[in-house]
């Protein structure tokens, strides 16, 4: 008995938040499946082992993204991101019409740390690249491009904010940084060894959640 | 009635309130006490950072580096362990903990050295500290007992410092090596089976030799947690770790895989039971013919069909994996001084093992992985590990194994170099000790 007061006593004397009558219960950000696309202006940087210096250059990105639900902050996704340049070089002397399109094929994870729309983006996944460089003219006069592929892995981090237009629909800033390992690259007798494209975007949106 | 009462009262000492900004401020105190000790005690010019390294390495971006296998395949995931554990250590959960290995790396790698920073360390560092520190989480907490006292509490604290050095730290400036209270859910895994053993090697550097060397070599294995027995609540409620040395090379290997998530497939209550699962994996082979380990996640089921009424049964395990960032040696490969390739791959594993109480008495299994180099040479690398294992007991707690495994590599490459194929087979035989907590 001796014991069960102090018990009851302890818990009397313990303070207790206090709890508002009505708890408004907090929004989801997106609700079961959602999809998202966007475009957006974007930097890609190109490094490669024993490369002295590093080319960067300027391009237009775009993503798509698809995905559920796991909790009311947290919702994973596949993203498909690409960026085409039309004024890639592996040197700062290569040609005028190379192109280059670089891009990940990763799941992504969004965290919404608060009730606002604001989420922070992580995500894992494959890397590709295509690289052209303009070459000898063919015989019948036009330019050939000497085309290579590189496959590899991409890590991607962004950060974001979605603005909500309707319930089913929202608009989405992103700004995000992309790092893919590409592999050996070979266009014409060029080798460039073990290539990494470290591309950044700023993009908007249309989400429909 | 009393004891409760007084661990109520004791509990409120181990303050499980999550504080990100002491987590990351530990986070950026590892990263500056580890470059101080290297520039003022070990005099290391590439500790000796400042405005115009941090400059360079932000504008010039990643690379590969070149540091030997066991720097990067197995010190820095130890590294981003503690990154990782800055943050469990002060009340974040798993997910939360996981961008402080990122941000840790990352920053170590910009501003931590003269070096450009290395995509390879990044990767390892980050996916190998998050599988190691929540394993070393665990398995601190599990040594460490808050209800003990006296000298066994203080060497429990002592022992526990090793794999969870900055839990250890935390806890010494909380107070928490000598305060009495509740035990964190972790320390209990319910269900485990711990194993030791000591013995014997007998290994060829490739089967057609015939000189057969033999080299001390010890195990651990640590089941926590029963993968298809318990209900999936949180990332690694369920992990099995083993560790091989050897006196032949040291670390011999080093497999820790956890469960990020788990589903029942069928009646939870049934007698056989099978559990989808999706695991984070970290591996690190080295012998004197082969290196290999990388960070993966694998989804698959477990299975498990009890035989009879005395605790037998078999387990099976059939598993997909992709491979974020392995890395592997073979003839030719590598970059500058490293010799070893990095790359992406997909892979497959399959288990059979006969079990009584959780305990495996008899193990076959194999694994299958194909590795994509993207720093090295241009090369494709397959490669298999199989073998089979058995347990006889001869006293309570007490047994002998013996194993049989083969580990088999071939790399083919795109420069037009031929074809190249190795094998490693070996041997083992131990005087094991084992602990198993199970189904209690």
């Amino acid at each position: 008995m001796k014991h069960a007061l102090a018990l009851m006593t302890l818990v009397l004397l313990c303070p207790r938040p206090a709890l508002p009558q009505h708890l408004p219960t907090p929004e989801r950000h997106r609700r079961g499946l959602w999809g998202e696309f966007g475009f957006g202006p974007g930097y890609v940087r190109i490094a490669c082992s024993g490369c002295t210096d590093v080319v960067g250059t300027t391009g237009g990105t775009s993503y798509l993204r698809i995905g559920g639900v796991i909790s009311r902050n947290v919702v994973i996704g596949f993203e498909l991101f690409s960026l085409l340049d039309n004024a890639f070089g592996f040197t700062p002397q290569d040609s005028a019409g190379a192109t280059a399109e670089t891009g990940t094929a990763a799941i992504i994870i969004l965290w919404y740390p608060g009730r606002h729309g604001l989420y922070f983006k992580g995500g894992v996944g494959a890397a590709f690249g295509q690289f052209s460089i303009p070459a000898d003219s063919g015989s019948g006069g036009t330019v050939v491009a000497d085309t290579s592929t590189g496959g590899g892995m991409g890590l991607t981090f962004g950060v974001g904010w979605d603005i909500a237009i309707s319930r089913k629909f929202a608009l989405t800033a992103n700004a995000a940084s992309f790092v893919t390992a590409l592999g050996d690259v070979v266009t014409g007798n060029r080798h460039v060894d073990d290539v990494i494209a470290s591309m950044y975007n700023i993009s908007i949106g249309l989400t429909i959640r | 009635m009393t004891a409760p009462l007084i661990a109520i009262l004791l509990a409120v000492q181990f303050d499980t309130t999550p504080r990100p900004v002491m987590a990351v401020g530990q986070t950026v105190l590892i990263n500056v006490f580890v470059n101080r000790v290297d520039a003022w005690a070990f005099q290391q010019d590439w500790a000796r950072t400042g405005t115009r390294a941090w400059s360079r390495n932000l504008r010039m971006g990643w690379e590969w580096d070149e540091d030997a296998f066991p720097t990067n395949m197995f010190a820095h995931p130890y590294h981003g362990a503690l990154y990782f554990n800055s943050g469990r250590a002060n009340g974040l959960d798993y997910f939360r903990s996981v961008p402080l290995a990122f941000f840790g790396s990352w920053s170590w790698e910009n501003f931590g050295e003269t070096y450009r920073p290395s995509l390879n360390d990044w990767f390892m560092t980050s996916f190998g500290g998050i599988t190691l520190g929540e394993v070393f989480h665990r398995v601190g907490a599990t040594i460490r007992d808050n209800r003990a006292g006296g000298m066994t509490r203080f060497l429990r604290e002592v022992a526990a410092l090793p794999v969870d050095p900055i839990g250890g730290l935390n806890r010494l400036i909380r107070g928490e090596w000598t305060a009495r209270g509740a035990n964190p859910p972790e320390h209990d895994p319910k269900d485990f089976v711990l194993r030791l053993g000591a013995g014997a090697r007998f290994a060829r550097r490739f089967s057609r030799d015939q000189n057969v060397m033999t080299t001390g070599t010890f195990l651990l294995d640590l089941l926590y947690g029963d993968q298809v027995g318990q209900p999936y609540t949180g990332p690694f409620d369920v992990f099995n770790v083993r560790l091989v040395l050897t006196d032949y090379g040291g670390l011999n290997a080093l497999r820790a895989s956890g469960r990020l998530f788990g589903a029942n497939l069928n009646n939870p209550h049934g007698r056989n039971r099978h559990m989808l699962a999706i695991n984070q994996r970290y591996d690190f082979y080295k012998n004197p013919a082969q290196s290999v380990g990388g960070q993966s996640v694998e989804i698959g089921i477990n299975s498990r069909w009890p035989i009879g009424s005395k605790g037998y049964a078999i387990r099976t395990a059939v598993f997909g994996d992709g491979v974020l960032l392995g890395a592997i040696d073979a003839p030719g490969t590598g970059l500058g001084e490293r010799n070893y390739d990095f790359g992406p791959g997909v892979g497959a594993r399959w288990e059979f093992a006969l079990e009584r109480h959780g305990a495996r008495f008899l193990r076959v299994f194999s694994q299958l992985e194909y590795i994509h180099a993207v720093s090295g040479a241009s090369a494709d690398h397959l490669v298999d590990f199989g073998g089979i294992e058995a347990a006889f007991p001869i006293a309570r707690g007490l047994g002998l194994a013996a194993s049989s495994t083969v580990f088999g590599r071939t790399s083919r490459y795109s420069d037009g170099r031929p074809r190249d194929q190795r094998d490693y087979p070996e041997a083992r035989l131990m005087l094991i000790w084992w602990k198993i907590g199970f189904g209690q």
